[in-house]
Formats: C-alpha cells, sequence, structure tokens
C-alpha cells in the first residue's frame, strides 16, 4: 500500500516535470502545419526545416562559441581564484568570495542592462564582446565554486611533498593539484556551458542586430510564427543537453559536483 | 608556508576585478539611478513607481505568484522528496536523475511545451471541448494559472534537490523510532522531518522564490503582457519606454526581494526550533 | 660522530599571532637520530615544517651542513619530510608514488625503476606498485610515504609520527628498519613521536620538548634515569611526584614524613620505585590489576593516589584492604622546580 502511495506520487511528479518534453518531442514531429497535440500525422519534416533556417544556424554558432569561449575564460579566471580563496590565508578573502559569486545573486536581466548602459555604450564595445563578458561574468560563480569544492578536498600538504620532492610551485600545481581536480574542472565546465547556452534574461539587451543567442532567437522567431519548428529545435536542445549529461555522467558521476 | 599573500592576491585579484568591472560598478550605478536626481538624493523614482496602479498590481502579482510557487513545490517537494529517499539504491539513482535532468535544459524549450498543452488547440482545450465542457476553446495561456504552471515545473526540481540531500541526512532510525512512540504521521512530519530539514527547506524555498521572481522567459511566454511579472515589466519599461529610473526601482525590488524571502525563511526556520 | 650538520639557533615559529614555538635552539649532528618527544600541541610538527622549508620563521636562523637555509626553497634543501598524514598522490599508483621525484630529476628509466623498486622493497610494499594509494591500508600508507621520501637519498629525514598507525608487530618491524636504513645510509633523522618507549627504543638523542620550548635533551638512558623536571619525570613514567617541605612530601591532599630530609625541591618516584608491603605510611588500596610480572596498585594515602607496583610473589591486595608503603630515598629523583 505505501509503495502504491510512493510511486503515484513519484509517478504524478515526473510526468508533470518530464511530461512536457514527450509532448514537445511528438508536436514537433507533427505532419500537419500547425502546433498541436496529438499531432497531426507524423513527420520529421519540421525537424529538418530547423536546420534549414538561417538565423538559427548563426545564433546557434554565437550561442555555442560563447558557452564555449565564456565558460574556458571563466575557468581560466576562476581556477586560480580557488585555488588562491583555498590555499591562502587572504586578507578580503571573504569579499573577494562575495564579488566573485554576486552575479549569481542579482538577476540575469540586470546585469544584462546594467552593463548596456554603463559599460557596452560608454565605451563603445561591440554587441559580440559584450555577450562573451557578460556569459563569463555569468559562469565565474559556478567555475569558482565547482572547482573550489573539489579542491576543498584536495589536502594541502600534498603539494608541500611534492615541493620537498623537488617541484617548483607551478610543478606542484600541475602535477599534483591539477589532476585531482580534473573531475571538478570538467563538471565546472559542463555546468558553466549549460548554464551559458541557455541563458536568456543576460543576453536580452545585449542582442543587436544579427548578433543574437539560440534561446533569444527562438523567442523571437516565436513571436512572428506558429509552427512546429520551435518544438521540434526545443527537442533536439533538449537531446543535446541530455546527451552532454549523459556523457558526463559516465565520465565522471557529474551529478555529484551540481 | 612559502605561500605569501601577495602571490595569493595576484591569483585572485584577475577574477575579483573581472567581477568588479563588468558585474558589481554597473549594477551598482543602475541601481543608484533611482536615488539620483537633479537636486541630489531622492527617493522620487520610487515615490513615482508605486503610485502607478499597474506597477503595484505588477509587484504584488511577482509577490503572489513567487509565494504561490515556493508554496507548491514545498510541498510537491516533501511529498516526492521523502518518497525517493525510500526508494531502493538503484531506483532512488534514475528517478533522482530524471528530477534532476530539467534544470539541463534550455528553459525556452521547457516553457514552451505549456503552449502545446495549454494553447487553444492544444490538450487541455481539446479534452474540455471533446467532453463537452464548454463550447468553444477557452483562454487559459496568458493567464496567472499558466506563468503559475510554467515556473513551478521550471523550478521544483530545486526543490526536490535540496529536500532530497536534507532528508539524507535524518539518521536511519529516526522515523520509525517516532512511529513506535506513537505518533501520527502528521506529528512525525511536523515533529521530526520538518525540524530536521528545515534547512534544506530554506535553501529550496530561496531558490525557487528568487528563481519565480527572476524568471524572464515563462512569464514571458507564458504571461505576455496580460499577465506581466517585475522582470517582463522591466523589459517593457527599458525596451518601450525607456524608463530607466523604473528600472532601476525594479532592479532594486528585485535584489530585495531574494534577500528578504533568504532572511524570512531563515528567520521562520530557528524559531520553529 | 662528527660536528653539528643541522643547527637551529634562536628559531622563532609563529602562525599569525600565536608564537607556536619561541626561540629554539638545537645541534643535531650528522647521522644522527634524534626524537622529537612532547604532548599534542607542543610544536613538534611545526619545527619540522620550519626545519623543511615549509614555514618561514618569525626570526631565527636555521643552518644545514654549515649552510644557512633558512631562507632557501624548500625544494632546494635536499631535506626528506614524511608527513604525519602521510600527503600521498592519490591519482598516482604506488610506483609512480615513489618514483615521482626521480622523475623530477629526470634519472634514466632503468634507474628510476630499480631506486623505486629498491625503495619499495626497504619499506617491505614489493607487489603493490599498482595500487593506488586509496587501495591501500593506513601502514602500507604509511611504509609508502616513507618509501617515496627514502629513494630521494634526502641529507635530512624528518618523519612526522612513522609510526603511529602501524600495529605493533609492524611498528617493532619497522623500527628496526628505521634504524637500519639509518645506518646504512647514515642519513640525520629526526622523528616525532608522541610515545616515550618509541623514542627511548630508537633515538640516540631525545629532544622533550613543551609548549614549544626544550624541557630536556639527551640520549635515552639520560632522560629515562635522570629526568630534570616535573614534567620531564612524568613523561618518563614517574608517577608519583611531590613537592618537598623540610622532611616530608606534600601535595594538594596532604603530607607524608619522609624520615630523611632531601636536598631538592621535588621528589619523583616511578610506580616500581615505591615499596610495597612494608613501610611507615598506610593507605587503602583503590585499584589493583595483574600486569603479568607485578601488580600494580593505586593506594589512597594521605597524598591521595599513590602508584606502586608490587613483586607477584607477594601476597595479593583486595580493594579496601590497607596497606602499608615506603617513599624509598634510594629509589627517589630529585628535580629541580
Ligand atoms: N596552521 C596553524 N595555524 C595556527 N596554529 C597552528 C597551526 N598549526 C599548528 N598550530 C598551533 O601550533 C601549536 C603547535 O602545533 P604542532 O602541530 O606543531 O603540534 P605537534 O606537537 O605536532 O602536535 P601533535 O602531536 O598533535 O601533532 C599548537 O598550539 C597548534 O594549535
Ligand atoms: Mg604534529
Amino acid at each position: 500500500m505505501r509503495h502504491f502511495a510512493n510511486w503515484g506520487i513519484l509517478g504524478l511528479t515526473l510526468i508533470f516535470l518530464i511530461g512536457p518534453f514527450v509532448i514537445i518531442i511528438l508536436a514537433g514531429a507533427s505532419a500537419g502545419p500547425n502546433l498541436a497535440f496529438p499531432p497531426e500525422g507524423l513527420s520529421l519534416k519540421w525537424y529538418a526545416k530547423v536546420f534549414t533556417i538561417e538565423s538559427f544556424r548563426a545564433s546557434f554558432v554565437l550561442s555555442m562559441a560563447l558557452a564555449v569561449f565564456g565558460t574556458i575564460t571563466a575557468l581560466v579566471l576562476g581556477i586560480p581564484a580557488a585555488y588562491a580563496l583555498n590555499r591562502y590565508d587572504l586578507p578580503g578573502a571573504e569579499t573577494i568570495r562575495t564579488i566573485v559569486a554576486a552575479p549569481i545573486i542579482v538577476p540575469g536581466i540586470i546585469v544584462g542592462l546594467a552593463l548596456l548602459r554603463y559599460v557596452v555604450v560608454p565605451m563603445n564595445v561591440t554587441v559580440t564582446v559584450a555577450l562573451f563578458m557578460a556569459h563569463t561574468a555569468l559562469v565565474l560563480p559556478y567555475a569558482v565554486r565547482v572547482v573550489s569544492s573539489s579542491m576543498h578536498n584536495l589536502r594541502a600538504d600534498m603539494e608541500e611533498a611534492a615541493v620537498l620532492l623537488g617541484c617548483s610551485r607551478m610543478q606542484a600545481f600541475t602535477k599534483v593539484v591539477l589532476p585531482n581536480i580534473r573531475g571538478g574542472v570538467l563538471a565546472a565546465f559542463i555546468l558553466g556551458f549549460v548554464t551559458s547556452f541557455n541563458q536568456v534574461p543576460v543576453s536580452l539587451f545585449l542582442s543587436g542586430p544579427g548578433v543574437r543567442t539560440l534561446p533569444i532567437d527562438m523567442l523571437a522567431y516565436m513571436e512572428i510564427t506558429f509552427d512546429p519548428s520551435i518544438a521540434a529545435l526545443s527537442a533536439l536542445l533538449a537531446f543535446m543537453s541530455l546527451a552532454i549529461v549523459f556523457v558526463a555522467e559516465r565520465l565522471l558521476g557529474f551529478s555529484r559536483y551540481v | 608556508m612559502f605561500r605569501n599573500r601577495r602571490e595569493g592576491l595576484a591569483l585572485a585579484l584577475p577574477a575579483a576585478i573581472f567581477s568588479t568591472l563588468l558585474f558589481l560598478v554597473p549594477v551598482a550605478i543602475l541601481l543608484s539611478e533611482a536615488f539620483r536626481s537633479d537636486t541630489g538624493f531622492s527617493l522620487q523614482g520610487y515615490v513615482d513607481f508605486f503610485a502607478s496602479p499597474l506597477n503595484r498590481s505588477v509587484f504584488l502579482r511577482t509577490l503572489k505568484l513567487g509565494v504561490l510557487v515556493a508554496g507548491s513545490a514545498a510541498i510537491i517537494g516533501y511529498a516526492a522528496a521523502f518518497c525517493i529517499v525510500n526508494l531502493p539504491g538503484k531506483a532512488r539513482g534514475t528517478v533522482f536523475g530524471m528530477v534532476v535532468l530539467p534544470l539541463m535544459i534550455s528553459p525556452v524549450a521547457r516553457t514552451y511545451a505549456w503552449i502545446v498543452i495549454l494553447g487553444r488547440t492544444g490538450i487541455v482545450n481539446d479534452a474540455i471541448v471533446g467532453l463537452g465542457l464548454s463550447a468553444s476553446p477557452i483562454r487559459l495561456l496568458f493567464t496567472e494559472t499558466a506563468v503559475f504552471l510554467g515556473l513551478l515545473q521550471l523550478f521544483l526540481p530545486l526543490m526536490i534537490i535540496s529536500l532530497v540531500s536534507a532528508m539524507e541526512n535524518i539518521p536511519r532510525d529516526v522515523i520509525p523510532a517516532a512511529r513506535v512512540l506513537g505518533a501520527s504521521w502528521l506529528n512525525v512530519f511536523f515533529k521530526v522531518i520538518l525540524p530536521l530539514t528545515k534547512e534544506g527547506l530554506v535553501i529550496g524555498g530561496t531558490l525557487v522564490f528568487t528563481g519565480a521572481l527572476t524568471a524572464y522567459i515563462t512569464p514571458a511566454i507564458l504571461g505576455g503582457s496580460k499577465v506581466l511579472m517585475l522582470e517582463t515589466l522591466l523589459y517593457q519599461k527599458v525596451n518601450v519606454s525607456n524608463d530607466f529610473v523604473s528600472a532601476s526601482v525594479i532592479a532594486m525590488i528585485l535584489i530585495a526581494m531574494s534577500f528578504a524571502a533568504n532572511l524570512v525563511l531563515k528567520r521562520i526556520a530557528t524559531a520553529r526550533s | 660522530m662528527s660536528d653539528t650538520f643541522v643547527q637551529l639557533t634562536d628559531l622563532t615559529l609563529t602562525y599569525g599571532k600565536n608564537i607556536a614555538v619561541p626561540a629554539l635552539n638545537l645541534s643535531i649532528r650528522e647521522g644522527e637520530l634524534i626524537a622529537l618527544l612532547g604532548p599534542s600541541g607542543c610544536g613538534k610538527t611545526t619545527t619540522m615544517r620550519a626545519i623543511a622549508g615549509l614555514l618561514a620563521p618569525a626570526s631565527g636562523s636555521i643552518h644545514i651542513d654549515g649552510r644557512d637555509v633558512t631562507r632557501l626553497a624548500a625544494n632546494k634543501r635536499g631535506i626528506g619530510l614524511v608527513f604525519q598524514s602521510y600527503a600521498l598522490f592519490p591519482h598516482l599508483n604506488a610506483f609512480e608514488n615513489v618514483a615521482f621525484g626521480l622523475r623530477l630529476q629526470k634519472l634514466p628509466e632503468a634507474e628510476i625503476k630499480s631506486r623505486t623498486e629498491q625503495g619499495m622493497a626497504t619499506v617491505g610494499l614489493s607487489g603493490f606498485e599498482g595500487r593506488k594509494p586509496a587501495e591501500m591500508s593506513g601502514g602500507q600508507q604509511q611504509r609508502l610515504a616513507l618509501a617515496r621520501s627514502l629513494v630521494m637519498r634526502p641529507k635530512v629525514l624528518l618523519l612526522d609520527e612513522p609510526l603511529s598507525n602501524l600495529d605493533a608487530r609492524l611498528r617493532l618491524e619497522m623500527r628496526t628498519e628505521l634504524q637500519r636504513v639509518q645506518k646504512e645510509t647514515g642519513v640525520t633523522m629526526v622523528f616525532v613521536t608522541h610515545d616515550q618507549a618509541e623514542a627511548l627504543a630508537l633515538a640516540d638523542r631525545i629532544v622533550l620538548m613543551q609548549q614549544g620550548k626544550i624541557e630536556q635533551l639527551g640520549t635515552p638512558a639520560q632522560l629515562y634515569a635522570q629526568p630534570e623536571t616535573a614534567f620531564a619525570a612524568e613523561f618518563m613514567g614517574f608517577e608519583n611526584i611531590f613537592k618537598v617541605a623540610g622532611d616530608s612530601v606534600q601535595n594538594d591532599h596532604g603530607s607524608l614524613p619522609l624520615g630523611y630530609r632531601p636536598d631538592s625541591a621535588i621528589l619523583a618516584w616511578r610506580p616500581d620505585g615505591v615499596r610495597v608491603g612494608q613501610g611507615p605510611h598506610q593507605g587503602r588500596v583503590t585499584a589493583c590489576s595483574f600486569a603479568g610480572g607485578h601488580r600494580e596498585y593505586v593506594i589512597d594515602s594521605a597524598l591521595g593516589p599513590v602508584k606502586a607496583n608490587a613483586d607477584i610473589a607477594l601476597p595479593e591486595a583486595q580493594i579496601g584492604d590497607s596497606l602499608s608503603f615506603d617513599l624509598p630515598q634510594a629509589t627517589a629523583r630529585p628535580l629541580r622546580a
């Protein structure tokens, strides 16, 4: 009886959480011209159409580039910061931690607007660069937090041992610290990538003519057209995320870091 | 050790400076905008903002939806988390994974599904018309209900994750022990489970409430201009009326509400014990 | 034995505002085996870390082999340190852990292999080459850490509680092993221990520390037989320590007349040194345990509990019995205040 109730509750919750994706996948596979569920016959034409829409191709490339390079930049800034916050007795460590974590606390739309108004416009920065900076700032807190927590479990005396065995400080970092936080770094990358790729509010104000991230482009497309291609594209993105998470989980038990 | 502070600062400062210049300073200027006037410090921006009935109703709606979403997420979250924790090891990992998964998927995709479900030709309306409950499709999209459902679906996983990890820390035999001592399930929940998981509730509650406040896509797609929330209102103020003072006020309200939510939840949690 | 090899001069070590070690002076000869003995928190690890170069001294200097190394980087000092926590590299297997330092020296592969294998054999870990540290027991990890330092052939080898995690049998084995390695290589060794028996068995000289200061320095025989302070005496197993007042001893509980007039401020007896079954004093037995060759009594007297060992041949006293005892002058150790 208890068992039954358990699965009942879980079943309903999972239907609520996952059901919409099933609907989207099927709606995208409609043979008819309108968004509908159940679909009016099945075909893959909308899935195929997504790839022919020029603006989606461009915005997909932009989103990809932002996610990859923004996250890498965030890691380049974040790994040394995480290391210093863990290993050094820094004056103002708490302040630095708060500053670096702050972009998580403040709503993305505000970050985007503030950047636009006080950095991009006055300094005449191009939209692409602005997006890149915004996405990096957005991912930085995750990079620092995830790398920090994987470094936290790593005893500092291992580096001391390495130095006593002849390493320079830098070698101790690359030969001992880095191999041991590899999982955390990879997890931070994936988390950062997904966050950046799916991000809307930060980019909302920073998109310019012809320069739009994919989610924003989708929002714009939705306002004009009401065909199943957005459903198909959404389904494709969902599959992409699933694939990334699945591979990450297989490789390093990703969920431990989230 | 041989680690000196200058070296440490050199490692930490690039990230801090980056965040300060590209984030802290611009946001601070934006927030200060509503306090500035020709004569110096002023609260006029706030007065004007709240003088508008539309703005007030959007503010209240945002608050209401935030509370409703967080409250519903807590109720569903407790039920779901309790079931998950009681699952055998392997099933538990799978179910937990299925709960986490949606978080990795684009919110645009997640929200778009509700258009298919709630639209004029969506399944719900098909069912309503098919069952003869209404002669023509009723409006479900662009209602508070739609926004509520969308937000709940978006943020429920955060609550479940927080509660599951809180419940995992409840010592194994506490609940059976309470049952043996004659506590009813309701008693067990309020006397045992709730006190022991309140930290998870605070974290989850803050995440969900803040998430609901600051979500843009869901109110934009499912609420449109009929059901504005603060985020969508902010976008309108900037893009339609170029009103940066109002934008600054809204920004301040959003940040203040997130902080307040965290404080209030913490207070409630400590008061209980 | 040759001259001073490691010289610590007025070495002051601090953590922020806390002074862990104030003005320490110590000379260690080449090839010597020194034990740092003392209670937890007395500054043993801190001193080691300073010698190794992991902790910059607030003041004072460190000389090794005639050279001032106070400001020399840790990786240039040629010192080995076996950490209290082992500090093994979790991502490398046992072989690579041991070979780590040799690889940094860019030695030929064959030499790396032979020295690593030899080092692992020395600590009895042959056959464990492929294991990750996480797959080894605490004792095996400790020995691996030892091997990792040994293969570097350091000038000075520092060991922070090298035997603490081993079972009794392995401990004895490793003690002998350490001594053998030390005699064979002639390396100067400093090892930390809490355990006086271990210090006595292994060391050429013992440095007894308390709160960052050297309480007493001497050979095991000196420390064992002639502790100079109450602290040293207590550490060396003198369990009955009393203040002298005229021709009596006294403490918070009361006093007992000795029948002789000692000329020191404090007197101490080992439980062995207290004579039981005869003597001028009376007490009630509050605890009695059998310890093989003797019985250990706790006698409640005018001085509070007195610990005494009685020969097994003497008739056994039960708890609650009255027992006479003596604090003889012959076995009393005079201590300074
Ligand atoms: N990193 C640190 N920061 C501040 N104080 C420290 C630090 N490490 C040690 N101390 C303090 O310095 C003193 C000496 O510590 P140390 O680690 O040298 O003791 P120890 O003799 O090795 O003790 P144990 O036998 O427990 O290992 C102690 O009072 C300790 O609290
Ligand atoms: Mg120590």
